[in-house]
Formats: structure tokens, C-alpha cells, sequence
């Protein structure tokens, strides 16, 4: 019966809202009929029936491919920084940068310099990666150290220690990154295909179908990508759900968690370990233009970059629109991003007074988390137009959604007798705010910063290419038509730099902070 | 000279961490001779675990040396000499009784099948027998207690390590236990270490009290138990077994 009441009220909710959206919709109350009713979108998607099935495959082959590759890269290369600590410093930019690098930056590169289904299971494979390696170091890290011991007590290797102990336990972590990581394959796909100018796919459906005034379609491409990613989700939710029955230690580990013996308190090896960290990334570009022998003038190096953005005779050129871009899309985007974590800080503070409004909204919250954001701007344009403001909604929707998802899940696991501490000395619902629950918010928010930077800039960077026709993604977009190769190597190697900065920026200020306030961060 | 059992030659230790230094042991000396039951006990900080850790190879000594019937502790480790319960059961919730009773033949490379007999009459030795499939999640604290306890004797160990062993029991269980303790230890006729906060465990099971003290970690002295064994339950309430008990706490309480 438990169960049943437990489900009985989400479900209530979602009935109601499906309710006023058809009432909405069959009404044409939004933006002129940009909001179809339900029953519409589902009466669209019946007309396409015809249409669906090859470009879903298509999308399907290739996230599924890149799914695959990228979360069997990621647990391997878990495994490979746990049992070496020391790489994970070496590769701490490589990995930085993968995360925080706009997908859509790097879609027209791709479909460049590789063919046929390739660039879209790179980027899907790219989409997953981060997510699975954060999943596995951490799960791997966290396993019981006791059981460690023993391993090693009767002269068991740090290899045998990772088959026995850690990586069973780290299953249900692993599983849980795969959930994440199912949403980001499919975008991943979607976005190569939008710069891939191929054929099929929902992506190319998606931007075929664009300039028409047909919103039953636009919204039937998203529910369908939206459930291709949430099925995904799902499943691995299940099985992440059923594994950890099995491998929570059964009692408390209070012994004190070794110190990573990675070499951090030798200056040398840890200056050679971020000089190597800052290197990698560019040696990676360069070794990767290297071994797919493109032609020199499609495809730039690092060096080639540098030569067309200062010293080509384009170069005067391609600064002015450059800077033009950046001062565009950058301010927008810390705009955006500003109202995004706003919004979501003060929400998910705000619910912790009213709880019943957090359990209605928490699964609205997470379905926004399996849906593709690309899937979501061709709808907003439907509902805001193409100006600057229909930028800032795309950027405040797609930071707000995980945010807030962070945080209210990080203040949720705040003790609740640290709680009932400040109750029975009589703390009114404010003074237990301020004294408790944004304090200990602290770790979530900056977590939810770091996560949400990378993704901010991404949604400015769609909305500009899709819709409004200013700023970066617009440039990007533009070169593209010119095959200005130049400047498509410049606008994604220095998107990436910017994503990469604006996140270190925030773990500098996060570390500063948080060593203040004796607490660690979140991951 | 050749002597067996557990040695510690002036064994030093300090940890560094946050611009701090803790001398965790310093010139530790002791000798436990080969079969006999020492009890080490101290106050938290003492640095008794920090041995215990030295003598299994999960941490080297900064001066000095630690051996194990003669050997290397790493060399005896490898050579299965050693057996090791925690503090804490430490078993893997996804293994059974009996594969987590396996575990340190599987680290050994040993064929497990050979030892299944072994295995079984260890499981019902520490009183589980039809629990051998059970998972850790479905026993009580004292069963799983003793699922660590074979796990320790499963290598037929010279030398047998408890960090405080029923630290997590309360008072009637860990009787219980220590009870069985004393006679699985007879019967493995091993060289027993045991780390411990309990004054009366220490007392009931050892032929000789290490008694050490914090800041900085030292051995401040050793005290024989002269009982009889196979010591009884109503040893416990002897007076004899109470003067000792209060001599083992002054030593304790002087040391600081």
C-alpha cells in the first residue's frame, strides 16, 4: 500500500498538467497555437508514422554506438586513474575539457574531417565519457577500505583489489553514470547530425523541419527523443536501483580515509603533472588532425589556428567578428546562467519549507533531465520568437532544471538531526535557513555551478545557431556556408577554451570557499 | 637468533599531514613468543593499530623493524603465515558466508576446492553452520563477527591479528565470544596479537597485557596474566581476575 500512495501523488500531478496542457493547447491560448494540445502532437505523430522509423534508427545506431564506446572508454579509463593517481592530474585537462566542450562547437569539425555515421557517434561517445569516468572514480574510490586491507593483508595485488572489491562495489555508481550519460548520447547524435547536413536522422528532421509552421512536428521530434533518452534512463535507474541492495557495506567504515599518495606535496612532479594536464588537450587536437590525414586546408592545428586568427590576411577580419561574437553571446550567457542558478537556489531552499511543493515538482524536474536540450529550443522559438529573449530562456532552462536537481537532492541529505538540533532550541523555519540549510547548501551549489556552466554556454550557442542568428553559434554556423575553416577551428577551439576557464574559475573560487567554511565539495 | 612468533625491533612511526606531525609510535620493542596471546591496549591515539598495521605490511616502519616468525611482514603475508580479523567484520555484502570465508584462499591463489572440507569444519567451529549461503546482510552483528573470525583461521595462520575484533558487540555477546575465541585459539595453537579497548577481554585472553600510551605512541609496560587455561567464564567473576583488571587500568591511567 506504501507503494501505492507513494505514487499516487506524482501521478496525479502529471494527469493534471497533461489536463491543462491539451485545455491549453486545443485553445491556442500560447503564442498562437505554438503550444499544440497533446492529443495534436500525438495526431502529428500518427501522420508521420511514415517518417519516424528511419530517422529514429538512424539516431538510435548512432547514440547506441557512441553510448557503447564511450562508456566502455570511460570505465576503463576510471579504472586505469584509480589505480594510477597520478594520471588523473595528467589528464585532468583532457578530461575538463571534453566535459565542459560545447558539443555543437564541435559538431562542424567533426563532420569535416570524418565520415558517414563517425562524427555523430564521436560526439555521442564525447557526451558519455565524462559522465561514466567521474561515475566509476568516484565508485571505485568510495568502496570500503577495510575490505581493501584484508585484500592486501595476504599479499593481494592493487589489481586483485580492483577485481574483488572495488569494482563490484562500484557498480552501482557505474550504472548510475550510464543513466546520466544516456540523455547526453543522444544529444550528442542530434547535434552531429545538425551539422552533418546528412539525411537522416532526428536531427536532421528536426532542422528540416524547422522553417515550417508546423509545431505539432517540432514537439512530436522532441516527445520522441525525450523517450528514447528516458528509456534509457530509465533502465539503468532500475538496474543501479537493484545492485545497490547488494553491495552497500553492511556496517559503517570509520576508519580515516587515506590520503591519495599521488605525489601532490612534491613541487616538481606537481608542476610537471599541470604542465602536462594544460598540454595534453592541444597534443590530442594535433595528434588527432595528424593521424586522419585531412587535407591542410580543411583542417587546422593548433598552430594553424594561432596563424589564421593573427597573421593570415583574413586576420583583421576574423578578429572583428570574433570579438563582435563573443561580446554577444558572452554576457547573455552569464546572464542566463545567473538567473538559472537564482531560480533554482531559491527553489530548492524554498522547498525545504514546503515540502509537499518539492515532491510535485522533483519528477517534473527529473524527466526535463532525459530530455535532449536540443529538443527544446526548436519549442521555445515556437513560444518566444527569435530575439534575444528567446537566448536567455533556452540558457535559464537548461541551467535551471540540474541545478536544481543539485541542490535540492544536496539539501535533502543534510542530517536531519542537525536540523532537529536547531528546532528544539526553538528555531523559527528562517533562522533555521539561515543558520543550517543554506550554509550546508554551500558544497551543492557550487556543484551545481561547475555543472552547469559548460551547459549554459552550450544553450546559448544553440539558440544562436538555430534561431536567432547573432553570436557565436551563429558564426559558426555562417563559416560553415563560406567554408571559412579557419574560422570553425577558431570558434570551437576558443568556445572550448572558454567553457574550460569559466569551470576552472569556479573550482578556484569553490576550493577557496569551501576551505573556508571546513567543508568539501560535492561531486 | 631464530625465535618464531611476533617481534618488533624499535619500530618508530610518525604521520604527516596538514602541517602536522604525529609521532604515532616511537621505539616500540616487544616480543611475543611463538603460540603465546598478547593483548595489546591503550588509549585511542596510542598508536596500537599503527603496529598491528606495520607487522602486516600495510604500512613500514620509519625506523626499525618488525618480523614475523622470522620473516618479512610482507614475505609472511605472501606466504600465508598470517591471519587478520578488523576491527570491524569488513566482509563483502555481495558474498556469501562461505566465499567471503574464501576470500584470503582466493587472494592466495589457493585452489579452493581442495579446501572446501576445511572451510566447512571452520564455518561450523565459530557455530554457522546452515548459514554457510547466507548473504552478510541477513546475520547479526555477533555471526558476522564470527564469519571474519574463520575468515582469519581459514589459512591455518602461524600468527593470528584482531583489531579489536568485537569492538562493535555489546558486553554479553563479546563474552560469548571471547569465550569461543579462547578455544578456537587453542585449537589453531597459533601466536595470537590481539588489539583491544577492553580491559577485561585483555585480561580473560592474554598470557601477557601490552599496555601503551598516546602522545607520542609508546609502550609504557608489560603485564603477565597468570591464569590457568582453558580459562572459565567464572574467572570473570574472581577477585584475582578484578585485581588485575584494576592493576592493567592504573597502569593505564598513569601512562597519560
Amino acid at each position: 500500500m506504501a507503494g501505492n500512495k507513494q505514487w499516487a501523488a506524482p501521478l496525479r500531478n502529471v494527469v493534471v498538467l497533461l489536463l491543462v496542457w491539451e485545455v491549453v493547447g486545443r485553445l491556442d491560448l500560447i503564442a498562437d497555437g505554438a503550444l499544440p494540445g497533446v492529443s495534436e502532437i500525438l495526431i502529428g505523430l500518427w501522420n508521420d508514422r511514415s517518417d519516424y522509423p528511419l530517422h529514429v534508427w538512424e539516431t538510435l545506431k548512432a547514440s547506441g554506438l557512441g553510448f557503447v564506446i564511450g562508456n566502455l572508454l570511460g570505465v576503463v579509463a576510471g579504472i586505469f586513474f584509480v589505480l594510477i593517481p597520478v594520471s588523473l592530474r595528467v589528464f585532468r585537462g583532457l578530461n575538463i575539457a571534453i566535459f565542459a566542450l560545447p558539443p555543437i562547437a564541435i559538431a562542424p569539425i567533426l563532420s569535416l574531417t570524418l565520415s558517414g555515421l563517425t562524427p555523430r557517434v564521436v560526439l555521442a561517445a564525447l557526451g558519455c565519457y565524462f559522465v561514466t569516468m567521474t561515475a566509476t572514480v568516484i565508485g571505485l574510490s568510495q568502496s570500503d577500505s577495510r575490505a581493501a586491507d584484508l585484500i592486501r593483508v595476504y599479499g593481494g595485488s592493487n589489481w586483485l583489489i580492483m577485481r574483488m572489491v572495488q569494482f563490484r562495489s562500484a557498480l552501482p555508481s557505474i550504472l548510475s553514470g550510464f543513466r546520466v550519460a544516456a540523455p547526453n548520447a543522444v544529444l550528442g547524435a542530434i547535434l552531429a547530425e545538425f551539422g552533418g547536413g546528412g539525411r537522416w536522422g532526428l536531427g536532421a528532421y528536426l532542422l528540416g523541419s524547422l522553417g515550417r509552421a508546423e509545431p505539432e512536428r517540432l514537439w512530436g521530434i522532441g516527445v520522441v527523443a525525450t523517450l528514447i533518452a528516458g528509456l534509457a534512463y530509465g533502465v539503468f535507474a532500475l538496474m543501479s536501483h537493484r545492485f545497490v541492495g547488494a553491495s552497500r557495506a553492511v556496517t559503517m567504515n570509520m576508519s580515516v580515509p587515506e590520503k591519495a599518495g599521488d605525489g601532490s606535496n612534491r613541487p616538481l612532479s606537481s608542476i610537471l603533472a599541470g604542465a602536462m594536464a594544460v598540454l595534453l588537450p592541444f597534443l590530442f587536437w594535433w595528434a588527432f588532425i595528424r593521424l586522419l590525414d585531412v587535407p591542410a586546408m580543411i583542417s587546422k592545428t593548433p598552430i594553424g589556428v594561432v596563424e589564421y586568427l593573427f597573421f593570415s590576411p583574413a586576420a583583421q577580419s576574423a578578429q572583428e567578428r570574433l570579438i563582435a561574437a563573443l561580446w554577444e553571446t558572452l554576457p547573455i550567457t552569464g546572464i542566463g546562467l545567473l538567473c538559472g542558478l537564482s531560480f533554482a537556489f531559491l527553489l530548492a531552499i524554498s522547498s525545504r519549507l514546503f515540502p509537499a511543493f518539492l515532491r510535485a515538482f522533483m519528477p517534473v524536474a527529473l524527466v526535463t533531465q532525459t530530455m535532449p536540450l536540443v529538443a527544446l529550443t526548436p519549442l521555445l522559438v515556437l513560444l518566444l520568437g527569435r530575439g534575444t529573449s528567446l537566448t536567455l530562456w533556452v540558457t535559464i532552462s537548461v541551467t535551471f532544471f540540474p541545478a536544481f536537481v543539485i541542490l535540492a537532492q544536496g539539501i535533502s541529505m543534510v542530517p536531519r538531526a542537525t536540523r532537529e538540533l536547531a528546532m528544539a532550541y526553538g528555531a523559527s523555519a528562517g533562522q533555521e535557513l539561515r543558520i543550517i540549510t543554506i550554509p550546508a547548501s554551500m558544497p551543492y551549489l557550487f556543484a551545481a555551478t561547475r555543472l552547469t556552466v559548460p551547459r549554459a554556454l552550450l544553450g546559448v550557442m544553440i539558440a544562436e545557431w538555430l534561431a536567432t542568428g547573432k553570436g557565436l553559434g551563429n558564426l559558426l554556423n555562417q563559416s560553415r556556408g563560406y567554408m571559412d575553416y579557419g574560422m570553425i577551428w577558431t570558434v570551437a577551439a576558443l568556445s572550448v577554451i572558454l567553457a574550460v576557464v569559466f569551470y576552472q574559475l569556479v573550482v578556484v573560487v569553490e576550493r577557496r570557499v569551501l576551505l573556508r567554511m571546513g567543508m568539501s565539495t560535492a561531486e | 637468533m631464530p625465535s618464531g612468533g611476533i617481534t618488533f625491533h624499535g619500530v618508530c612511526k610518525t604521520f604527516s599531514g596538514r602541517g602536522k606531525t604525529i609521532e604515532a609510535l616511537r621505539d616500540m620493542s616487544l616480543s611475543c613468543p611463538s603460540g603465546s596471546f598478547t593483548a595489546i591496549i591503550g588509549p585511542s591515539g596510542c598508536g596500537k593499530s599503527t603496529a598491528m598495521r606495520i607487522a602486516l605490511g600495510l604500512e613500514d616502519a620509519d625506523k626499525g623493524a618488525v618480523l614475523i616468525e622470522d620473516r618479512e611482514p610482507q614475505d609472511a603475508t605472501r606466504a600465508g603465515l598470517t591471519g587478520v580479523a578488523f576491527q570491524d567484520a569488513a566482509l563483502l555484502p555481495w558474498r556469501s558466508v562461505r566465499q567471503n570465508v574464501e576470500v584470503p584462499l582466493e587472494v592466495l591463489r589457493k585452489n579452493i576446492r581442495d579446501f572446501a572440507p576445511d572451510v566447512q569444519h571452520l564455518i561450523e567451529l565459530v557455530g554457522l553452520k546452515g548459514y554457510e549461503n547466507a548473504l552478510p546482510g541477513e546475520l547479526s552483528g555477533g555471526m558476522r563477527q564470527r564469519v571474519a573470525i574463520a575468515r582469519a583461521l581459514v589459512t591455518r595462520p602461524r600468527v593470528l591479528f584482531m583489531d579489536e575484533p568485537f569492538g562493535a558487540l555489546d558486553q554479553i555477546l563479546r563474552r560469548q565470544m571471547n569465550l569461543e575465541l579462547q578455544r578456537i585459539w587453542q585449537e589453531s595453537q597459533a601466536t595470537a596479537f590481539l588489539v583491544t579497548h577492553g580491559i577485561d577481554e585483555a585480561v580473560f585472553l592474554a598470557d601477557r597485557i601490552a599496555v601503551m600510551s598516546a602522545n607520542p605512541g609508546r609502550l609504557s609496560v608489560v603485564i603477565d596474566v597468570p591464569f590457568e587455561r582453558p580459562r572459565k567464564p567464572e574467572l570473570f567473576s574472581d577477585p584475582a581476575f578484578h585485581a588485575l583488571c584494576d592493576k592493567v587500568a592504573e597502569v593505564l591511567h598513569g601512562g597519560q
